[in-house]
C-alpha cells in the first residue's frame, strides 16, 4: 500500500517528458495515415459499376429491385443478404471517411488539450496541508470493481483502437507474422472481454447510482467550473458535477456501446448485416468518444488532482482533500475521520468495520 | 495486365445452381458455405430473372477498404485475395461488401466466426506451398492457364469469366444477335468457326 | 424454387441444426438434437473442432501422376462428357469436356458435382439384412447364398413369376441387357425399370405412330429450330444443359420458345410465351390447337398427303374442339389458343418437346400421340430443327428401354411372342426348348406367362397385393429385388407399405440404402447389396438423342460394392443359370466381360438398329469427342470421320458396315447410308384397302421411289437384289427378314441400294390397336372438373392388363372433390435426381435444397389460412398425407399445388432415419410427395398417374 501511495506520483512526474514526446511524433503520423485514408477513400468504391459490368443485361426495373431487395431468394439455404448490400457502401464511408478520422481527431485533441492544460494551468494542489487524518472514501470492493472496469475499458480502448488504427501503423512497423497475432489477440480480447466488462460496469453503475443523482450545487459546481472559474470552491458531495457527468455518460453512451457491441459480438441471433453495420457505427462513436473522455477522467484523477488517486488506490483520502473537493460529503463523514498512522497498524479492523464509510449506497440512508 | 472480372448474363441464367457446385467441387468449401450464390427475382412470376454473384473482385474492392487486420491484396491480374493467416473473422468485410461475398463457416457467440471464405477467381491464396494453399483456399486454377470452374461448367454458358474486356465483347456480340430478328446470325453464315464461337463463348482461350 | 424467402427459417424437425449461416457438415450431422444451443458451444468450441473435421474430408492433396478418364454424367439422359482426373485411385479433380459434342464442359448443379460420386460417406457399405429390426452386416458369399436358396423355395413352391427384378435405368446398357436376359432365364416377364413410370407411353405413343418410340432429333438439332413449344416439360431443372442449345436457338435463329405448363416453370421464364393450362388437358390443348391450323389451312398438305395415314379422322375429331370448348376444358383462352398455333404455323421448323408432364397420366399414350400428330400436322418430321424432341429422364433409360429390360418386351422391341424368343434364343446360343421350360407352362388370363407381358414396375404393390384369382399368373408376387430403383418415385405410398409388408423377401440393391430400405415398417426378410456406381464400373450408355457413349471406369468400387453385373453373375451362378447366361460372354474371376456383353447384344438388336454400336466404335468415338461438330453431331476428319458422335440408333447392319448412325429419325433429305430414314412399315401395308405405304415420298438416292414394305428374304429376291448377298449371308437370310437376319445381309444389300431396311411407309394418327384409335381427351381419375366428366369419361374398367385389373371408371364415378377439391401436381428440382436418394446423399446438392415443400398459389394459401413456411398437411385423394412446408407461390394457379418428388426418408410425418443402416441416412430428408399421390393408370403401358390428382391441404 504505501509503495503505491509514495511511487506513483513520483513514476508520473518522471515520465511527462516522455509521454509528450511520444505523442508530438505520433500525432502528425497518425494525421497523415489519417489523410492516406481519407485518399483512398476519395476515389470511391462503385458497387454499381461492378454489379453493371458483371450483369449487364439486366433492365432499370431489376436494378432497382435488386437494390430495394425486395422479392428475392438464395441458393443459400438460410441466406437474408440480397444481392446488393446498399448500406454496404454507406458503412463504409461513414466509417473510413468520418468516424476513422474525427475519432483520431478526438482522442489526439483531447490529447492535446490536456496536455496543454496541464503545461498552461499544472496539478491542481491541495489548498490546506495534509492533515494525516484519513477518510474512508472508496471501500475495497468499490475499488476493486474500479480498477476492473477501468483496466477492462483500458484494454477494451487500445484494441478497439489497434482494430480501427493498428494496420496503418503495426502492420507496417512489425510485419505480418506479429502482426496477425496482435490483431487477433486484440480481436479476441476485445470480443471476450467486452461483455465482461459490460457486465461489471452495469454492477458499478448500479453500487455507485445513490452518488450521482443530479442535485442543485452541481449547477453551481458546474458554473464555477469544479473551482477553476471564481473564487472558493463551490460545494460538492461525494460526488461532484464533473464526476457525475462521468457517471451519467457512462451510464447512457457506455450502455450504448455495450449494447451495440453485443450486437456484434454475437452474430449468432440471426440479426442481419444492416443491424451489424449500425451497431458498428454507434460503437465506434460511442467508444471513441469515451476514450476522449476517459483521457479526461484519467487525467483529473491521476495528475491533475493531488490526492485523488490516492483515493481509489488505498481506500482513503486525506481531510484536506475530502474538505476541499467534496466539502458537503465531507461535513458528513468528518467524524469517521481516523489518524493516518493509527490507520495502518488497524487496517483490517477499520476496513471491515467501516466497510462503507458515509451514506452508504448499499444501505438504505 | 487482364484485370479479371465475372460476368453473368441474366438472359442465360436459368438458376441450374450448376456453379454453385462446380465451386464446391473445385474448392471443397464445407457445408453452408457457398463462394457462388444464385439470386432470383421475382421467382414463379414472370419477371423472374436469376443472377450468379459471387466475389466481383471489385476495382475498389470495400472489403480491402475495412478490413482491421489488412488482410486482402489484389493480384496482377485484379483478383482480390486475402490471406486467411491475417483475418480475424471481425465480419468487417461482410458488414461492407455489396454482393454478400465473404462468408464465415460461423456464426458463434463472441464474433467467433473462423476465418472469412470467399471466391477466389480459382487463384488459390497466399501459402507456403500448394498443398497449404489447396487447404487453406481451394483450387488454384489460374496457375494452371484456366478459369474459375463455376464459369467453366456454367451450363448455358450464362456465366463468363475472364479479362474484362473479353468477355464484354463476347456479351456485346450476344446482344447484338438477340437484338436483330433473323438478322446477325445469318451475316455470320453457317461457318463452324462462328457458330463454335457464339456456342462456347470462349470461357477459357485456347 | 427454395422456399427460403428473404428470413431465414426454423429447421425442420426431423434435421434440426444449430443456428447460424456456416456449419460444417460434419457438425451439420453430429449437432442433432443440439439446435438452438449456439452462446458458448459454437463460439468457443466450434472453430478448432471444426477444422480439424473439415481437413479430414477434403479430398486430399496429391501431386501424384494424373489419370484423366472420360465419363459421362449419371443423372439424365442429355449425356454430358466429363474428364475426371484421378490420382492413386482417388477421384481428385474433375474438368469440363469443352471439347464434348453435347454439353460443351457445360453442367448443372448434379454434374458439377458429379466428383462426389467418389466421395459420398453415406453409401451402403457393405451386404446386409434385417433381422428383429436391426441391419446386420453379411459377407457376400452369405447374402448371395441365402437370397439364392429364398429365391429358389420361392420359385419351387410358386413358380418364377413370384419373383419380381425390378432393375434400372441407371445401369449401363450391357447391365440392362444383361438384367433382361437374365430375368428370361430365371423364367419369368416380371421385369421393368423406371421407363415404364417415365416415358412408356411416349414409346408406345410414338412408336405406334411412326416407327420409332424415341427422340426423333437430338439436342444439338434443337438449335436449328425456329419454335421449340415444351409441354410437360421443364429443361431448365430436369435437363439444364438441353438449355443451351435452346437458348442458342433463341438467339441465333431467334426460335419462338412456348412453354406449356401448368406451373410457370424455370423454363417459362426463358420463353417467349407462357401458357398456362390445366393438369390432365393436353389433348384438348393440341386439338385446339389443330383447329385453328385447320381452320387457316396452316398443315402442310402436301406432307401429309405423302407421308401420314389416318389425318382425315384426326380432322373430324378436332372439329369438336371449337375454342370455346378447348377454353371450357383447358382453360386458355382463345386469342392465346390462335397465338400459339399461329406461332408454331409460322416458324417452321420447329419441334414439340415433352416429358413426365405429358406422359404420367392416364390418358398418357393419348397425350403423346396428339403431340406426334400436331407435328404430322405442320409437316415437322424428318426435318433438321424440327421433330418430337423427348427428353428421356435417367441417364441411360433409353438405353435400358431398347434393351428390353421392360416386362413386355425382349431386347430391341422384339415383343414376347414366339418368334421373338426364338430370335433371341438364337443370339444366345440357346436352346429354345430349355428356355421354354423354364417359365410357368400353366396358361392363364393373359396368356402364357412367357408370352405375356409381365406386370409393370408401377403395379408391383398391386401385383403383391391382388389377390391369386384376380391375377394373371399362378400367385401374386413374394419377394422383389429393387436393384437400383427408388420407389419413393412411384404413387400410392401407403398401400406400397403394406405391399412391402405382405412381401416374404425384399432384396434392395443399391448404392445407397434407399427409401425402399427404411419404408417398409418390417422387422425381417430384407437385403442390402451395395451395387457399385456407372463410376465405378465401365461400359455404354444411351443418351436421349439415341447417342451411345462409352464410359471409362474412373474409380475402383467403393467399400465392398460391387458392380451390377458381377452381382448378376454371382446371383445368377448360385440360382444355376450362370453358364447359359454367360455361354458367350467372358468371365474373369465374377466379372462378366463388357464388351463381350455389347458385342452380344450387337447381333441381336437389329430392329433398332443397336447392331452397328460395337465397343471398338463407340472407344474410338469417345476417344475423339472433339472431331464432332456442335451443331450437327457429325465428326468432320479425325477416325471417326462422317459419323454421328455415338452412332444414334439406328446404326444399322455390323459395325464393319461401318453405318454412321442416324441422328434425325425420318430424314429423306439424306441417303439410308448417311443416316436419312423414311417412316417405318410397321403396321401393315394397307389398312381397309387404303394404303398404308408412303405416297411418292422416299429418302434421298433410293433405288425404290415410292413407298415400300419392311424387307424380308422374300423381297430381296423379288427386287432382284438376293444375290447382291454373299454366300454366308445368303445362308443366314434365308427366310428371314431384316429384324431376324443375325448377317446383317438384308440391312446391307437394302441400304446398298438407299432404302431403309423397315420400309417406307406412312406415319398413322389412327392408331387402331389402342383403346382410342384416335387420341380422345378424357378427364383424369380423380379431376375437380365434376362438370366434364360426363362428356369426357375415362375407359370402363379392364379385367387384366399386364397380368392385372385396372380400374377407370369405378374410380373415377366416385366424386371426392368435397373433401379434396385442389388439383395436386409434381415434378423436379434441379439438384436432385429421381427418388433423391443419391443426390441427397451428396452434400454439396444437399445443402442447396433442404425441405421438402408443396408449391401454393398465394390466393389458395389465404383461402386455406396458410402462410409462407407454415407447415402443412398435404393429403392426397386416397389418404396418403404428408407432412410439408408451404411454399406460397404465384408459380402455380390458384387450384393446383406442386410437390417435388425427389424427397424420402419420412412418411406421413415420421422420420424414418433411425431406420436407415448406420452412417448411410442422406443429408436431407424429407416427405415422398407420391405418398400422397392416387390410383391411375395408362390404358395401354400402366404409366402411373403423377401429374393430376386431388388434394386437400390443412394447416399443420
Amino acid at each position: 500500500m504505501r509503495s503505491i501511495n509514495q511511487t506513483w506520483p513520483l513514476q508520473h512526474s518522471r515520465q511527462q517528458p516522455w509521454l509528450l514526446r511520444i505523442l508530438q511524433s505520433l500525432l502528425p503520423l497518425l494525421l497523415l495515415f489519417v489523410a492516406l485514408g481519407l485518399s483512398h477513400v476519395a476515389t470511391a468504391a462503385d458497387p454499381d459499376a461492378e454489379i453493371n459490368g458483371a450483369v449487364p443485361a439486366m433492365d432499370a426495373d431489376t436494378w432497382r429491385q435488386v437494390k430495394s431487395g425486395e422479392n428475392f431468394i438464395d441458393s443459400r439455404h438460410d441466406s437474408t443478404y440480397n444481392l446488393i448490400n446498399p448500406s454496404g457502401q454507406t458503412w463504409r464511408l461513414i466509417r473510413n471517411k468520418w468516424i476513422s478520422p474525427f475519432g483520431l481527431i478526438a482522442i489526439g485533441g483531447m490529447l492535446a488539450m490536456i496536455t496543454l492544460f496541464y503545461l498552461i494551468v499544472g496539478k491542481n494542489q491541495l489548498e490546506e496541508p495534509r492533515s494525516g487524518r484519513k477518510i474512508l472514501r472508496w471501500s475495497a470492493l468499490n475499488r476493486a470493481l474500479h480498477w476492473s472496469v477501468a483496466t477492462l475499458f483500458i484494454l477494451l480502448a487500445l484494441t478497439g483502437l489497434n482494430l480501427l488504427y493498428g494496420k496503418f501503423l503495426f502492420k507496417p512497423l512489425f510485419g505480418d507474422a506479429f502482426w496477425a497475432s496482435m490483431i487477433s489477440g486484440s480481436k479476441l480480447l476485445h470480443n471476450y472481454l467486452g461483455p465482461l466488462f459490460g457486465i461489471l460496469l452495469v454492477i458499478i453503475l448500479m453500487r455507485f447510482l445513490k452518488h450521482n443523482w443530479p442535485k442543485r450545487e452541481d449547477f453551481e459546481w458546474l458554473r464555477k467550473g469544479g473551482g477553476m472559474v471564481g473564487k472558493g470552491h463551490p460545494d460538492a458531495g461525494f460526488a461532484n458535477a464533473g464526476e457525475k457527468i462521468w457517471f451519467w455518460l457512462l451510464a447512457t453512451a457506455g450502455i450504448v456501446v455495450i449494447a451495440s457491441g453485443l450486437v456484434m459480438d454475437f452474430p449468432n441471433y440471426q440479426q442481419t448485416r444492416d443491424t451489424m453495420q449500425w451497431a458498428n457505427i454507434i460503437h465506434a462513436i460511442g467508444a471513441l468518444g469515451l476514450t476522449a473522455v476517459a483521457l479526461g477522467h484519467i487525467y483529473i484523477g491521476t495528475l491533475g488532482t493531488e490526492g485523488a488517486l490516492e483515493g481509489m488506490a488505498t481506500g482513503y483520502v486525506d481531510e484536506s482533500w475530502a474538505k476541499q473537493h467534496h466539502n458537503l460529503w465531507y461535513e458528513e463523514v468528518k467524524d469517521q475521520a481516523v489518524d493516518g498512522e493509527r490507520l495502518e497498524t488497524s487496517k483490517g479492523h477499520a476496513d471491515s468495520k467501516h466497510d462503507n464509510p458515509g451514506p452508504d449506497p448499499a444501505r438504505p440512508t | 495486365m487482364a484485370q479479371m472480372k465475372f460476368m453473368c448474363d441474366a438472359e442465360r441464367c436459368i438458376e441450374c445452381n450448376g456453379c454453385v457446385t462446380a465451386c464446391k467441387n473445385a474448392n471443397e468449401t464445407e457445408w453452408g458455405i457457398q463462394r457462388r450464390r444464385v439470386v432470383t427475382l421475382n421467382d414463379g412470376e414472370p419477371t423472374e430473372v436469376s443472377i450468379s454473384v459471387a466475389c466481383m473482385h471489385c476495382d475498389d474492392a470495400p472489403c480491402m477498404a475495412v478490413c482491421p487486420t489488412d488482410c486482402f491484396y489484389k493480384t496482377d491480374d485484379g483478383i482480390v485475395l486475402h490471406d486467411k493467416d491475417l483475418c480475424i473473422g471481425c465480419g468487417y468485410c461482410l458488414y461492407a461488401c455489396p454482393f454478400g461475398a465473404p462468408q464465415f463457416p460461423q456464426q458463434g457467440a463472441f464474433g467467433e466466426r473462423g476465418k472469412m471464405d470467399k471466391c477466389t477467381f480459382c487463384a488459390g491464396g497466399p501459402a507456403d506451398n500448394p498443398e497449404e494453399e489447396y487447404m487453406k483456399y481451394g483450387a488454384n486454377r489460374i496457375r494452371e492457364g484456366k478459369l474459375p470452374l463455376c464459369a467453366e461448367m456454367c451450363s448455358t454458358k450464362a456465366l463468363l469469366a475472364g479479362d474484362a474486356q473479353t468477355i464484354a465483347d463476347i456479351f456485346r456480340e450476344r446482344v447484338v444477335r438477340r437484338g436483330h430478328k433473323d438478322g446477325a446470325w445469318s451475316k455470320l453464315g453457317d461457318a463452324p468457326s462462328a457458330i463454335d464461337n457464339m456456342a462456347s463463348d470462349a470461357t477459357r482461350k485456347p | 424454387m427454395r422456399l427460403t424467402k428473404r428470413a431465414s427459417m426454423p429447421q425442420p424437425s426431423a434435421r434440426p441444426h444449430a443456428p447460424g449461416i456456416g456449419i460444417s457438415r460434419r457438425q451439420f450431422l453430429k449437432r442433432g438434437s443440439m439446435a438452438g444451443g449456439g452462446l458458448a458451444g459454437l463460439g468457443l468450441l466450434g472453430t478448432p473442432m471444426m477444422r480439424r473435421a473439415e481437413a479430414a474430408e477434403r479430398t486430399p492433396y496429391s501431386e501424384a501422376e494424373v489419370e484423366t478418364k472420360r465419363t459421362v454424367c449419371s443423372h439424365c439422359s442429355v449425356g454430358c462428357g466429363v474428364y475426371a482426373e484421378v490420382q492413386e485411385g482417388v477421384w481428385t479433380r474433375q474438368e469440363p469436356a469443352f471439347d464434348h459434342p453435347f454439353n460443351r464442359g457445360a453442367h448443372c448443379a448434379k454434374g458439377a458435382s458429379l466428383r462426389e460420386h467418389g466421395h459420398s460417406t453415406r453409401r451402403l457399405k457393405y451386404p446386409m439384412k434385417l433381422v428383429d429390426g436391426e441391419w446386420q452386416r453379411l459377407s457376400w458369399e452369405e447374402a448371395i447364398d441365402e437370397i439364392g436358396s429364398r429365391v429358389l423355395e420361392l420359385t419351387e413352391q410358386h413358380g418364377p413369376d413370384s419373383i419380381y427384378w425390378l432393375g434400372s435405368a441407371k445401369f449401363s446398357n450391357e447391365q440392362a441387357y444383361l438384367m433382361r436376359k437374365f430375368a428370361a432365364l430365371a423364367g419369368t416377364n416380371n421385369t421393368d425399370h423406371q421407363a415404364r413410370i417415365c416415358h412408356s407411353t411416349t414409346v408406345a405413343g410414338v412408336a405406334n405412330t411412326w416407327g420409332y418410340g424415341a427422340m426423333t432429333n437430338s439436342l444439338n438439332d434443337l438449335q436449328n429450330s425456329r419454335s421449340i413449344m415444351f409441354i410437360g416439360s421443364n429443361p431448365s431443372e430436369a435437363h439444364p444443359v438441353a438449355m443451351q442449345h435452346i437458348l442458342l436457338a433463341k438467339e441465333r435463329s431467334q426460335a419462338e420458345i412456348i412453354v406449356v405448363d401448368p406451373r410457370f416453370t424455370r423454363t417459362a421464364a426463358k420463353a417467349d410465351h407462357y401458357v398456362r393450362i390445366r393438369p390432365g388437358s393436353d389433348v384438348a390443348f393440341i386439338w385446339g390447337l389443330l383447329w385453328h391450323i385447320f381452320e387457316n389451312h396452316w398443315e402442310d398438305t402436301e406432307f401429309i398427303q405423302q407421308r401420314v395415314y389416318g389425318m382425315e379422322e384426326v380432322r373430324a375429331e378436332v372439329a369438336n374442339f371449337s375454342p370455346s370448348e378447348v377454353e371450357r376444358i383447358t382453360g386458355i383462352p382463345e386469342d392465346v389458343m390462335y397465338s400459339t398455333a399461329e406461332i408454331l404455323a409460322k416458324n417452321r421448323p420447329g419441334c414439340v418437346v415433352w416429358c413426365m408432364g405429358g406422359t404420367q397420366h392416364t390418358t398418357g399414350n393419348n397425350n403423346t400421340r396428339a403431340y406426334c400428330i400436331l407435328e404430322l400436322a405442320l409437316g415437322n418430321l424428318g426435318v433438321s430443327g424440327g421433330g418430337t424432341n423427348i427428353f428421356r429422364g435417367h441417364d441411360n433409360v433409353q438405353g435400358a428401354t431398347d434393351l428390353g429390360l421392360t416386362s413386355d418386351s425382349l431386347p430391341g422391341y422384339y415383343g414376347l411372342e414366339e418368334g421373338a424368343w426364338r430370335h433371341w434364343a438364337k443370339v444366345w446360343d440357346l436352346d429354345y426348348e430349355w428356355l421354354k421350360e423354364r417359365f410357368d407352362q400353366t396358361e392363364y388370363a393373359d396368356g402364357f406367362p412367357m408370352n405375356s407381358n409381365g406386370i409393370t414396375v408401377s403395379r408391383w404393390v398391386d401385383g403383391v397385393l391382388e389377390d391369386d384369382t384376380d391375377i394373371s399368373q399362378r400367385t401374386n408376387l413374394k419377394a422383389m429385388f429393387y436393384w437400383g430403383h427408388a420407389v419413393n418415385s412411384q404413387t400410392r405410398g401407403p398401400e406400397m407399405q403394406k405391399a412391402m409388408q405382405a412381401l416374404e423377401m425384399m432384396v434392395i440393391v443399391d448404392p445407397y440404402p434407399t427409401v425402399a430400405a427404411v419404408m417398409h415398417g418390417r422387422s425381417d426378410g430384407v437385403y442390402l447389396l451395395p451395387a457399385a456406381t456407372q463410376f465405378e464400373t465401365y461400359g455404354s450408355v444411351t443418351a436421349t438423342n439415341r447417342s451411345l457413349q462409352w464410359r471409362d471406369r474412373v474409380i475402383e468400387p467403393m467399400y465392398e460394392s460391387k458392380p451390377d453385373h458381377v452381382i448378376m453373375y454371382l446371383m445368377a451362378k448360385r440360382l444355376g443359370f450362370a453358364e447359359q447366361l454367360f455361354k458367350n460372354i467372358q468371365v474373369n474371376g465374377d466379372e462378366p466381360l463388357i464388351e463381350d456383353i455389347t458385342r452380344e447384344f450387337n447381333r441381336g438388336m437389329w430392329t433398332v438398329g443397336y447392331t452397328g454400336q460395337s465397343p471398338e466404335r463407340l472407344k474410338a468415338h469417345q476417344q475423339n469427342w472433339h472431331t464432332f461438330s456442335f451443331r450437327s453431331l457429325k465428326a468432320e476428319g479425325g477416325p471417326a470421320d462422317g459419323d454421328y458422335y455415338g452412332l444414334p440408333w439406328p446404326c444399322w447392319g455390323t459395325p464393319e458396315f461401318a453405318h454412321p448412325g442416324t441422328t434425325n429419325l425420318y430424314d429423306t433429305s439424306l441417303p439410308v447410308s448417311q443416316g436419312g430414314l423414311t417412316f417405318r412399315a410397321r403396321f401393315g401395308i394397307e389398312r381397309d384397302g387404303v394404303s398404308l405405304l408412303a405416297d411418292g415420298s422416299f429418302s434421298k438416292d433410293s433405288d425404290l421411289e415410292d413407298g415400300y414394305p419392311e424387307f424380308t428374304a422374300d423381297m430381296l429376291k423379288d427386287l432382284g437384289w438376293w444375290d447382291e448377298l454373299t454366300e454366308e449371308e445368303k445362308s443366314a437370310a434365308d427366310g428371314k427378314n431384316w429384324k431376324t437376319d443375325l448377317s446383317g445381309g438384308i440391312q446391307r444389300v437394302a441400304i446398298a441400294h438407299e432404302c431403309a431396311p423397315f420400309g417406307n411407309a406412312k406415319a398413322r394418327c389412327n392408331v387402331w390397336t389402342f383403346p382410342d384409335p384416335i387420341p380422345k381427351h378424357r378427364e383424369p381419375l380423380y379431376t375437380s372438373r365434376r362438370d366434364l366428366v360426363e362428356d369426357y369419361p375415362t375407359w370402363n374398367d379392364v379385367a387384366s392388363h399386364f397380368r392385372l385389373p385396372t380400374l377407370y371408371k369405378s374410380i373415377q364415378q366416385k366424386d371426392v372433390t368435397e373433401r379434396y377439391p385442389i388439383i395436386l401436381t409434381s415434378g423436379r428440382l434441379v439438384e436432385y435426381e429421381g427418388g433423391g436418394e443419391e443426390t441427397r446423399s451428396m452434400s454439396w446438392l444437399a445443402e442447396l435444397q433442404q425441405e421438402m415443400f408443396v408449391e401454393i398459389n398465394p390466393a389458395l394459401a389465404n383461402d386455406i389460412g396458410v402462410k409462407n413456411g407454415a407447415m402443412v398437411w398435404v393429403e392426397g385423394a386416397e389418404g396418403g398425407r404428408v407432412k410439408v412446408k408451404a411454399m406460397v407461390t404465384p408459380r402455380v394457379a390458384r387450384g393446383v399445388v406442386f410437390m417435388p418428388f425427389h424427397f424420402g426418408g419420412m412418411f406421413q410425418g415420421e422420420s424414418l432415419e433411425q431406420r436407415y443402416p448406420e452412417g448411410s441416412s442422406p443429408y436431407v430428408i424429407g416427405e415422398a410427395a407420391n405418398t400422397a399421390t392416387t390410383y391411375g393408370y395408362d390404358s395401354v403401358t400402366q404409366m402411373q398417374e403423377t401429374k393430376c390428382t386431388l388434394c386437400r391441404i390443412e394447416p399443420a
